[in-house]
């Protein structure tokens, strides 16, 4: 039986098929440079098998030198693949010894044409023929050829190359399978180079059969490869059903779904999200369609969110409004997340989206709510000030009157001093100025108003409210003290509530000093930054709260005052929380009590 | 001898009200001199010059009582004229108590305002007139003698001089004589004259 014919001619035919089947693969997938690398190693070594066969079947010593010669262009398409392969798939091996390798084996292909018949044999003096597996082979012995050791210097340094990789791939704790496949190939490589230097030498007199070595490393690339297909699949399969699970939970906990590839502008939306926008299921949608949705007042803020995404921020939460066709509105929270290509450019963008509007309609409320209670412990409050508020008005007032006489009793004067009356009609708009500061600042508290927030500086508030209490404050004999940092970073929030935060601190402050002698009665408010927080400290030299009360003054209707409400510390705190921020009470160790406020400092830090 | 031009005195915290309400009694012909505080007003030394202060309750610091209460523990008796922007009834009350001349708030009327600041003054200048009068009559009564004042005392008792002589232990006529000096230094021509001007002295036992 002609064993030679039969082993030859399958494997170049397995490798041919294992050739095209992964050229096939590769064209589906062309990022996959692994497997053009793999077909062409596979289709080399076929090569190399068809020169092979032909060289056992030379009859005489041209045809056999031929056939080496030609042998050496599939051996240099594998060589190079393989070096590819490696550096591709398992990323790994040293770049110069890589370029070093295809170098050598080029400028060994380049002499092998350069010399006759080629690189091995300078002349191949007899061809023999010897029996292997039950049929006659050629078997030659010649001059070798020195410049052979190019070609056999690339090969050394190919399995140093691999050996290389191997430890690398050992060291970085890669998979087995990687491994196994460098060592296959180390094994093979040094088998088959082995095998040709003994039949070259006449050491074994069986004819030249590297490429079979060679098989066996196209094989062990091939089981690689399809492992990687078949999780590919596995992956794909397990990616649907955890795809369809998402789905499903989605649709139960009545999130709509989206997706929206940047560079076509399609959104993909779940059936849910289509309904949430007011969309026809199925409809195509682009991108303006849905900012067409988008309440107008909020359309901006949640572009830019969008846009930031996008950008170096990587994902949104936002909560906005929703107009539908039919014009009902609709709340809805909605989270986004970037997700970029190979090139890492933002490529599309994921999220979820679901209806709050009955959550939102309740927070509404409660802050209608909450606002409105503000506004009553506000006008309670001014109530206490209403002395305070008229001293504050008569001041200007009296002070107009008087000029105004004054004007009159110059006037009786036949000729009276115009420049004296000048200053005096300049003192009565200054004072009148004053008078509706007064007046301005009074309606600002007193107006039922919705909350709104402002970038604010907590120094000058601090100033305002004093000015507001400090007529109350003085009749009182009691001394007022500001210790306000200039550091202090601006907080974002409502200017109204937060002075009435600080006016009722500074009105319970004073209280508390009606039992000391006036030379002991003492407000000191203190402001500073703490970390990303600004503080606000007010504190009393008075007998401070008792151990059983100091937990419970914040509890609303709970006071100690003949006359309190027991809102205001409640109201207060309230105020304080919704604005993210914290305020408690301490006793001072030297007697009296501290009521503390942190806010957050406004998003844009410390630029004032 | 002229009397110096009474001045009146205002001390307030607020700058704007002090120069108008000076302002407006200047216009009216008085003589006006301002303090922005308590302490700026006490610190001054012509506090003997007569007139009146004019004194905003609420100032920092020391306030109008306080103000007062200096003022008279010093023996400095210039009336007093509260001004408030908003006056309530304690500190009313316990100003009037403390003997202040008037209560205004700052928007009073102006016939008020002046009405007050010239009650103020004539009072001072009366309460001046007056002091200054018992000063003389105090440095008349100083100028007796030891036995002269004794005499004096039964004097104005109403008793005879024969009493007095017994009284005392001495002759009717040296009594006599003691009385002649006495009316002498005293300015005065009966005994009914010599009580009277006892009485205003401050009582009998001179």
């Amino acid at each position: 039986m002609s064993w030679i014919t039969i082993i030859w001619s399958m494997v170049a035919s397995a490798c041919l098929t294992l050739a095209a089947i992964h050229l096939l693969a590769w064209c589906q997938k062309r990022s996959k440079w692994a497997y053009l690398l793999f077909s062409l190693a596979a289709a080399g070594t076929a090569g190399l098998v068809f020169a092979e066969f032909c060289a056992m079947r030379a009859e005489t010593t041209g045809e056999f030198g031929m056939c080496l010669r030609w042998g050496h262009v599939p051996f240099w398409v594998l060589l190079i693949s393989l070096v590819g392969f490696v550096r591709l798939y398992m990323r790994a091996g040293r770049l110069w010894l890589a370029w070093t390798i295809c170098g050598l084996r080029t400028l060994s292909l380049i002499l092998n044409f350069a010399f006759m018949p080629n690189i091995n044999y300078r002349e191949i003096t007899v061809l023999r023929h010897v029996q292997f597996l039950g049929e006659s082979a050629s078997v030659v012995a010649g001059i070798p050829n020195p410049w052979m050791l190019v070609g056999q210097t690339s090969l050394l340094l190919f399995l140093v190359f691999l050996v290389d990789v191997t430890l690398t791939l050992r060291r970085r704790g890669e998979r087995r399978s990687m491994l196994i496949l460098s060592s296959t190939m180390v094994f093979f490589i040094a088998a088959s180079t082995a095998q040709f230097m003994l039949s070259f030498w006449g050491i074994d007199a069986s004819p030249l059969r590297p490429s079979l070595f060679f098989l066996g490393v196209v094989v062990a690339m091939a089981y690689e490869l399809s492992r990687e297909a078949v999780k590919a699949v596995q992956l794909s399969d397990e990616l649907r059903e955890s795809e369809e699970r998402m789905t499903l939970a989605a649709e139960a906990a009545g999130f709509g779904v989206w997706m929206w590839t940047i560079a076509t502008n399609r959104v993909w939306g779940s059936e849910r999200w289509h309904r949430l926008f007011g969309f026809e299921p199925g409809v195509e949608v682009g991108y303006e369609m849905v900012s067409q949705r988008i309440h107008p007042d909020d359309r901006e803020w949640v572009e830019s969110a969008v846009r930031r995404a996008s950008g170096d921020r990587g994902d949104f939460a936002v909560e906005y409004r929703v107009i539908l066709p039919d014009g009902t509105q609709r709340w809805v929270s909605a989270q986004g997340r970037r997700y970029p290509d190979a090139q890492g450019r933002p490529a599309r963008m994921m999220g979820a989206v679901i209806d709050i509007t009955g959550r939102k309609k309740a927070e509404l409320e409660i802050e209608r709510q909450s606002n409105e209670l503000a506004h009553v412990s506000r006008v309670s409050t001014m109530g206490q000030l209403a002395s305070s508020l008229a001293h504050e008005l008569n001041q200007p007032l009296g002070a107009i009157l008087r000029n105004a006489e004054a004007g009159e009793l110059f006037l009786q004067d036949p000729s009276p001093d115009l420049d004296e009356l000048r200053s005096i009609l300049a003192d009565i708009r200054k004072d009148d100025q004053r008078a509706g500061e007064v007046i301005d600042r009074m309606r600002d508290f007193m107006k039922q108003r919705k909350a709104e927030r402002r970038r604010l500086d907590l120094n000058l508030l601090v100033g305002d409210v004093a000015t507001l209490v400090r007529p109350n404050v003085e009749k009182r004999r009691v001394r007022l003290a500001l210790e306000t940092d200039p550091a202090l970073p601006p907080v974002h929030g409502d200017r109204v509530q937060l002075q009435q935060v600080l006016l009722n601190l500074l009105l319970n402050a004073v209280d508390a000093l009606d039992e000391n002698p006036p030379a002991r009665r003492l407000v000191t408010v203190r402001t500073r930054p703490v970390g990303a927080m600004a503080e606000v400290a007010v504190s009393d030299t008075g007998q401070g709260i008792s151990a059983d009360k100091l937990l419970r003054v914040f509890e609303p209707f709970f006071t100690s005052k003949p006359n309190g409400l027991g809102m205001g510390l409640a109201i207060s705190r309230n105020i304080i929380e919704a604005h993210r921020g914290r305020l408690w009470v301490e006793n001072n160790e030297a007697g009296g009590a501290t009521f503390t406020i942190t806010l957050p400092m406004a998003e844009g830090g410390d630029a004032k | 001898m002229n009397a110096p031009v009474p001045v009146v005195r205002i001390v307030d915290d607020d700058a704007s009200f002090l120069a108008a309400v000076a302002r407006m009694l200047r216009a009216s012909g008085f003589a006006v001199k301002t303090f922005a505080s308590a302490v700026e007003f006490l610190g001054r030394p012509e506090l003997d010059v007569p007139g009146c202060v004019l004194v905003d309750l609420q100032m920092p610091d020391l306030n109008g009582l306080d103000l007062q209460e200096a003022l008279a523990k010093e023996g400095h008796r210039l009336p007093v004229i509260f001004l408030t922007g908003h006056g309530d009834i304690p500190t009313t009350v316990l100003a009037m108590r403390r003997g202040a001349e008037d209560f205004l708030t700052k928007r009073a009327p102006k016939a008020d305002l002046l009405d007050a600041v010239k009650r103020a003054l004539d009072r001072d200048s009366l309460e001046r007139a007056g002091r200054a009068r018992l000063e003389a009559l105090r440095a008349r009564f100083a100028a007796l003698t030891e036995r002269e004042r004794e005499v004096l005392q039964h004097v104005v008792r109403g008793r005879l001089n024969k009493q007095i002589a017994f009284d005392l232990g001495i002759h009717e006529r040296t009594v006599k004589l003691h009385r002649t000096s006495i009316t002498t230094k005293l300015g005065v021509h009966s005994a009914a004259e010599l009580t009277k001007l006892c009485m205003e002295a401050g009582g009998l036992d001179v």
